[in-house]
């Protein structure tokens, strides 16, 4: 007869061997190990101050005869703590999504049920397959005042929380970064950058919503970032950058009308284009595969040190080392 | 629908359509502007939850995906017509209840009434584009006000700007929609039309 058994840390754990009586002569054991006679009272076994390593499958067998008695599966864990919710339109008409999880883990099982409100409807959340502890919802209304109701509510066998979040439909809107960003010198402009990139891919419709971005920028020897925002348009070029200094750049999308900024998009680094230093021989030092040979001419920043002449980051960041040294330095005389 | 069709009028009407989502986008900030001083000047709270006000357009819209062009173009005039109205009330209302005292909120009240009074007659412009009649304003005016006690009035006057706001937004959404130049921007079904 074999069943799990829910205990809080810390509590005081009785085992009674089944049906056997309190005085019958049985051995215990833990995992397969016999358990030291000075935990039993009786027949039962007695655990105090239980913690997390003493969870695990107990036995009780007969004294003579070693017949299994009693089995059971003792989980020690905690009662849930109030979950963490968020909610969030990335898709924006077409729904939401919330997601959650515990601030600490319980060690047991948990079950998650989570309730939508909109004003006295009720909507159903549709869990996702992955990741687990996320649900989506479809809007059935537009431009609604009414504000949705989200509860959350945690189980486990040893106790339940809930926690509630409310929310106007166009306060929880925030698209995902832009996609694709990419940065590029511009032949013959010391000073100019090219930077483009799409809208994300989960925004379904930018035609109907069109988003609007913020750049941001620094070269990345300063702190201080500048910011453009941008009203309409997938490209914008920077035309005040430092000759020759490499720069960081990203771009963030926002609802043209409603909700709040995306999170930065990944960084992509750039170096704007300078003429070749005729008067320098040096060696580059790259971490790109190069399949230029070493000159007496430092290529501008277009060749292949850099896959296509241009740094692109949407999965991965690739900061291209050009012959850097050199053309900083030759870069810093405009300074 | 020859004339809705022709080359020079998609043009109109999408000149319409930019000029009126500027419309929308300006009065929109305006409006939420003049929540935030409405909600100081009458003492509220500006959480408060406000019921569903009667006689004021609600803005949420189911299926307003699939609303053709006239519909959100009508819809759009109704709630405006209503908006007029009910903002000349709020006015009257806030001229009786503190005099000349708060210029300020009559002000940015007087404002946000032009604006909506500017951007019914746009989508009115919209209309005459399409070759639509524009409906006749139904009754003599606005129905009577409630009476309701000034708290009541207060609020009520809340979720009207509320509901404006949400308007405001809704409109610019319409008339990009309109702007577009598929099939599914045109004013009426045309079952010649479809594939």
């Amino acid at each position: 007869d074999s069943h799990i058994q829910y205990e809080r840390v810390g509590a005081d754990v009785t085992m009674k061997c089944g049906s056997m009586d309190w005085d019958a002569a049985v051995t215990w054991t833990a995992n397969g190990t016999d358990i030291d006679e000075s935990h039993l009272n009786g027949s039962y076994l007695i655990l105090k101050n239980v913690d997390l390593t003493q969870s695990g499958q107990y036995s009780c067998y007969e004294g003579s005869s070693w017949h299994l008695k009693y089995q059971t599966y003792l989980r020690v864990g905690t009662p849930p703590k109030e979950p963490v919710l968020m909610c969030r339109s990335n898709n924006y008409p077409k729904g939401f999504y919330c997601s959650w999880h515990l601030p600490t883990p319980t060690y047991i099982p948990n079950s998650f049920n989570i309730s939508v409100i909109h004003g006295t409807k009720e909507m159903v959340c549709e869990k996702d397959v992955f990741p687990k502890n996320r649900c989506h919802i479809r809007y059935l209304q537009l431009f609604s005042t009414v504000k949705y109701k989200v509860t959350l509510t945690v189980t486990n066998a040893l106790g339940k929380t809930s926690t509630t979040l409310t929310f106007d439909e166009f306060a929880i809107v925030k698209p995902d970064p832009p996609e694709s960003v990419v940065a590029k010198p511009v032949p013959n402009n010391p000073r100019r950058l090219e930077v483009s990139w799409q809208n994300p891919s989960s925004w379904p419709d930018p035609e109907s919503f069109p988003l609007k971005f913020f750049l941001r920028y620094r070269p990345l020897i300063l702190d201080q970032w500048q910011h453009v925002e941008l009203s309409d348009g997938t490209s914008h070029t920077i035309t005040d950058a430092y000759a020759g200094k490499e720069y960081i750049i990203q771009v963030a999308a926002k609802d043209n009308d409603i909700g709040t900024w995306s999170d930065w998009s990944v960084a992509v680094h750039a170096t704007p284009w300078t003429e070749e230093p005729k008067h320098l021989t040096t060696e580059a030092q790259v971490t790109e595969t190069t399949s230029a040979s070493t000159s007496s001419f430092m290529p501008p920043p277009t060749t292949k040190i850099c896959d296509k002449g241009a740094v692109v980051g949407s999965g991965a960041v690739a900061v291209c080392w050009t012959a850097g040294l050199v053309l900083a330095a030759y870069g810093a005389l405009f300074i | 629908m020859a004339a809705a069709d022709s080359p020079s009028a998609t043009l109109q009407r999408r000149d319409l359509c930019s000029r009126g989502i500027r419309l929308a986008g300006k009065m929109r900030s305006d409006v939420i502007d003049l929540l935030d001083t409405y909600v100081e000047r009458q003492g509220l709270d500006a959480s408060a939850s406000v019921a569903a006000v009667e006689g004021v357009p609600v803005a949420a819209a189911e299926r307003w995906d699939e609303q053709t062009g006239t519909q959100r173009l009508l819809e759009n005039l109704a709630a405006y017509r209503a908006f007029r109205a009910l903002l000349a009330q709020m006015l009257e209302e806030q001229r009786e209840q503190l005099g000349e005292a708060d210029a300020v909120l009559g002000q940015a009240l007087a404002a946000v009434l032009l604006q909506v009074s500017a951007f019914a007659y746009h989508l009115e412009e919209l209309l005459r584009l399409e070759s639509r009649g524009t409906p006749s304003e139904e009754g003599a005016g606005p129905p009577p006000p409630p009476h309701l006690g000034l708290f009541e009035r207060k609020l009520r006057g809340l979720g009207v700007l509320r509901e404006l706001a949400q308007w405001a937004v809704r409109s610019a959404r319409d008339l990009r929609q309109l702007a577009k130049p598929s099939p599914a921007s045109s004013l009426a079904p045309s079952p010649a039309e479809s594939p």
